[in-house]
């Protein structure tokens, strides 16, 4: 080995870059060559003398006026995200009707021309009326929702009974498969302070998890919602969907590994095993084979990893 | 392990940012952003600039982050974004020095403001203090001399330990230019700083 090749890869040496056999051959060659050794010690001493000088670490003061400065100005900062693109922005729509006379008039033209044409019955604080002699329903209209009473299915028909609050209570009825039970069944899975009208929601939705609102509310009740029962609920109406779809995948992985609930990590743990050959499963299957805290978990993970197939 | 489940953890947050979730990208800013600030610190050298830069990186890693395709860790890509912008505030530094905090003393001699600020830290041996900061002053005034490109090769692998196949990949060049980039990078620094040994 020439002295050349040792001195441009002295440097590499110091840092820990030279490959194990490019490093043996440099130590055999600086413990015959006293030229080659003394560059490898000044080498080595000057490399000492610069790691003197640390980089400076940033204040806690910097860190938390850097962070909550990048928060306001992501504030205004343009993303366009799914949700945003989703989300209902009452202030907007009425600033956009208050300056659109014309489009204000065909929404409340529309709007009553769609009371006049539907099927639902209305209740006002008062009791039920019969179908035949029902007054028009007007359309649910998000923003007027102020909560979801109660949600209750016509046992043997499918129809479902939906008591909703808006400056006052209403009542209304349709099939799931009507667009205007699905919103307000929508608007409960994701609004509703009672766990039990979530629950009842969610548990209607999950016959319906091919729409792709309704898929997005089960994730959404799965990922947010307080009530195990209802994240257990959103997890058996995503199960079929783990293997096709990444994002169902994700959230199922995500309650696997972060749920509080022993039973709806255990049952999202049975939910993932389609999809175990994945990549993203198979790690989060090995972080928690190695150390969940769960015996169970921990074993079933080992067992679902030793079905899989070796990677190199 | 610990950098898988980091790595599973970004996963779940970047789709979760590309979905809009503020929250998760913020959580995301959390995992590196500490380290985003020490770097762009050490190389602009004023607190002022360095937020400057890491607000950027993150602002454009947040506006860009649907683009976002996994071929790259996370990691890689924001050091990618914060290296350019560091790179880019180095080439005007080399332009325009009047920022450097060098004023004139009455003999007409030049010192450095930042000499000046005296070491609060309790128990600071004066003596040695001043060799620390002679040795500093030294140091920071060695690195200016490299090339912005040399300066990040040696910042990377000097200071943030960080392999040179990695600082290769950020800084879309081969470990080979890499390597030879460390090498004259610290060739420079023996030669300017070689009175100090």
């Amino acid at each position: 080995m020439k002295c050349e090749w040792v001195l441009e890869n002295i440097t590499l040496h110091v840092y820990g870059e030279l490959a194990d056999d490019a490093r043996h051959e440099l130590e055999q060659h600086v413990a015959r060559c006293a030229d080659c050794a003394a560059e490898l010690k000044a080498a080595q001493e000057f490399h000492d003398l610069l790691s003197e000088e640390r980089a400076a670490e940033p204040t806690p003061n910097l860190v938390a006026a850097a962070r909550m400065k990048l928060q306001e100005a992501l504030e205004t900062a343009e993303q366009g995200g799914f949700w945003r693109r989703l989300a209902f922005d009452p202030a907007n729509w009425l600033r956009q009707v208050s300056f659109s006379p014309a489009l204000a008039s065909a929404i409340l033209i529309l709007g009553f021309a769609g009371g006049v044409g539907t099927s639902y019955r209305v209740f006002v604080h008062q009791p039920p009326i019969s179908a035949t002699g029902a007054p028009p329903a007007p359309a649910p209209v998000e923003a007027s929702i102020t909560g979801i009473q109660s949600i209750t299915q016509q046992p043997g028909t499918n129809q479902i009974d939906i008591k909703y609050n808006t400056l006052s209570t209403l009542e209304t009825q349709g099939s799931l498969n009507d667009q205007r039970i699905q919103q307000l069944l929508l608007f409960a899975a994701r609004n509703n302070y009672n766990s039990g009208v979530r629950m009842d929601s969610v548990d209607l939705l999950t016959q319906k998890p091919n729409v792709s609102q309704v898929r997005d509310a089960l994730i959404y009740a799965l990922r947010y919602d307080t009530n195990p029962g209802v994240r257990l609920k959103a997890l058996d109406g995503l199960g079929g969907f783990v293997k096709d779809d990444v994002r169902v995948r994700d959230v199922v992985l995500e309650a696997l590994v972060n749920d509080a609930n022993p039973g709806v990590r255990t049952e999202a743990l049975r939910l993932i095993e389609p999809a175990k050959a994945d990549g993203s499963v198979r790690g989060v299957l090995m972080t928690l084979a190695a150390k969940d805290q769960s015996q169970y978990i921990k074993s079933q993970a080992r067992t679902m990893l030793a079905q899989l197939p070796e990677i190199d | 392990m610990a950098g898988q489940e980091r790595r599973i953890d970004d996963t779940i947050l970047i789709r979760e940012a590309q979905h809009g979730n503020r929250g998760a990208f913020e959580e995301l800013v959390r995992h590196y952003d500490q380290a985003v600030l020490r770097l762009a610190l050490h190389l602009t050298g004023t607190e002022q600039d360095a937020q400057d830069v890491y607000q950027d990186a993150f602002l454009k890693a947040y506006k860009n982050i649907g683009s976002f395709r996994f071929e790259c860790s996370f990691y890689t890509w924001i050091y990618r974004i914060v290296t350019n912008l560091c790179l880019d505030h180095l080439r005007k530094k080399t332009v325009r020095k009047e920022d450097a905090p060098v004023v004139k003393d009455g003999n007409g001699g030049e010192y450095d403001l930042l000499d000046q600020v005296p070491d609060g830290r309790a128990g600071a041996n004066p003596e040695r203090d001043l060799m620390r900061r002679q040795l500093g002053a030294r140091i920071s005034g060695a690195l200016e001399k490299l090339t912005p490109r040399e300066r990040m090769v040696f910042e990377l692998k000097h200071y943030h330990g960080m392999k040179l196949r990695t600082v290769g990949e950020i800084l879309h060049t081969t470990e080979e230019t890499a390597k030879n980039t460390l090498f004259r990078a610290t060739q420079k620094l023996r030669g300017a700083l070689a009175d100090m040994r």
